[in-house]
């Protein structure tokens, strides 16, 4: 017998993350800190040690609140300055 | 009919379990026994909503941005066991769901064990046999078990709220099962709590993102106070995200018994929300101590460590509604926090 599948359709396309840059040298690097309790230390760290190994560039740290999308403010800024952006930590 | 809308599958009967074990492999289903969504009995569903398109969109539900038509929302409330009478308040609960200030998005995706919480308002809730009196949180009434479950179905399916994907609850919730209620309109002693968002339609649903139900007893108050400062009680938990996110609402659902000693002394709704506000408070600088990170208003940030702080910013974030049959037991459900509480007319 036949029965419908419960999910229906996927309306707008979902966003999906960049391919990762195969080259990080002299790439400019954002942090996006959802502050999260060690987000901004873990992320910040993070991009310390990709500018010591690969010559990357820490341009701007910013930050949003981990419940909510980024401001459109936030995300042009990102878009404008950087070509990586180090974002995503839970609790 | 139209078949091609939805995508079908093949099973090879109607025994719900092979329902629920195809279901399963796909990675959808929330663990129960699952109702065969055939076309003919989606087509049943639909057919009571008379004359409207099954196929336009309601609302795209995130994080998957799926697509709520009203054949969709059918087949999932086909599946809870839903009766076509059922299928009016999905569809008015699905459009309070995507409304931009309950944040679904996040709703669903974070690690709190947040579930909506559906109440069904006016003589819709009578027609369609809705409870909202003894026991009105389960088990037992198949309206507000059905609907509930078929709401959850939503959220995992169309929404894709699955655990570990599109959910990370960390502990998951018993009210992520099924979280439906009928709001106690015969013996509320203010009537509708609709009409007191400015929805005045004859019939609605509200939805609350919160946490299950906080019992509250108090056996042997005759003055609204006593009660009131129990429940003020049960609201300063520290493990509340109320108490580090200022714009989070408290439902406060009164047992009968309760709002009547209220309503008795000539209390209101917004008498009790403006004494739960200035009764159910904590200490600053201990608020300061147990979060690193708080979503205050800018007034609660210039507050000294040795004053005061509500456990909401506002006595408009406190919800009164009546809820239950005998006895003296009323609950409180605090919130998410970076979600308000939305309600709509019911409009199939």
């Amino acid at each position: 017998m036949q029965i419908y599948t419960p999910e229906g359709h996927v309306g707008e396309p979902q966003t999906n993350l960049a391919p990762s840059p195969v080259v990080l040298s002299g790439k400019r690097i954002g942090v996006l800190d959802n502050t999260k309790p060690n987000a901004g230390i873990l992320l910040n760290r993070l991009a310390t040690r990709l500018e010591e190994r690969t010559k990357a560039i820490l341009v701007t740290v910013e930050t949003k609140n981990a419940a909510l999308a980024a401001p459109d403010q936030v995300m042009g800024k990102l878009t404008k300055e950087v070509e990586i952006v180090l974002t995503g930590s839970a609790d | 009919m139209v078949l091609d809308i939805l995508e079908m599958m093949d099973i090879s009967g109607d025994d719900p379990y092979m329902v629920t074990e195809a279901y399963a492999v796909r990675g959808w289903g929330d663990g129960l026994p699952l109702v065969a969504p055939t076309p003919e009995r989606v087509e049943e569903m639909l057919s009571f909503l008379g004359d409207v398109d099954p196929d336009e969109v309601i609302a795209t539900l995130a994080p998957r941005s799926g697509e709520a038509t009203r054949r969709a929302i059918a087949v999932n409330a086909v599946l809870a066991g839903c009766s076509p009478k059922h299928l009016p308040v999905l569809i008015s609960a699905v459009r309070a769901l995507s409304a931009p200030e309950l944040n679904l998005r996040g709703v669903n995706a974070t690690t709190h064990c947040v579930a909506p919480l559906l109440i069904v308002h006016g003589k819709y809730a009578d027609d369609a046999d809705y409870n909202g009196g003894l026991g009105a949180f389960g088990p037992g009434n198949i309206s507000n078990a059905a609907t509930g479950r078929a709401l959850r179905l939503i959220l995992l399916h169309i929404a894709g709220a699955t655990p570990g994907n599109g959910d990370a609850s960390t502990q998951g919730g018993p009210a992520k099962y099924t979280y439906c209620v009928a709001e106690n309109l015969k013996e509320s002693p203010w009537g509708s709590y609709a009409s007191t968002t400015g929805v005045d339609a004859e019939s609605a649903v509200t939805i609350h993102c919160g946490e299950a139900p906080h019992n509250v007893h108090d056996m042997e108050s005759s003055e609204p106070a006593p009660i009131l400062d129990k429940i003020a009680s049960a609201m300063c938990s520290w493990g509340q995200n109320n108490a580090p996110i200022s714009q989070g609402e408290y439902f406060i659902a009164l047992c009968p018994e309760h709002a009547v000693v209220c309503a008795d002394h000539g209390w209101s709704r917004s008498d009790i929300a403006s004494y739960l506000f200035h009764r159910a408070v904590v200490n600053v600088g201990e608020a300061r101590e147990a979060f690193e990170l708080r979503a205050w208003e800018s007034w609660q940030h210039a507050l000294r460590d040795d004053d005061s702080i509500p456990m909401t910013s506002h006595p408009a974030n406190i919800k009164v509604f009546v809820l239950g049959g005998p006895g003296k037991h009323s609950s409180i459900i605090p919130s998410w926090g970076m979600t308000k509480s939305v309600t709509v007319p019911i409009i199939a």
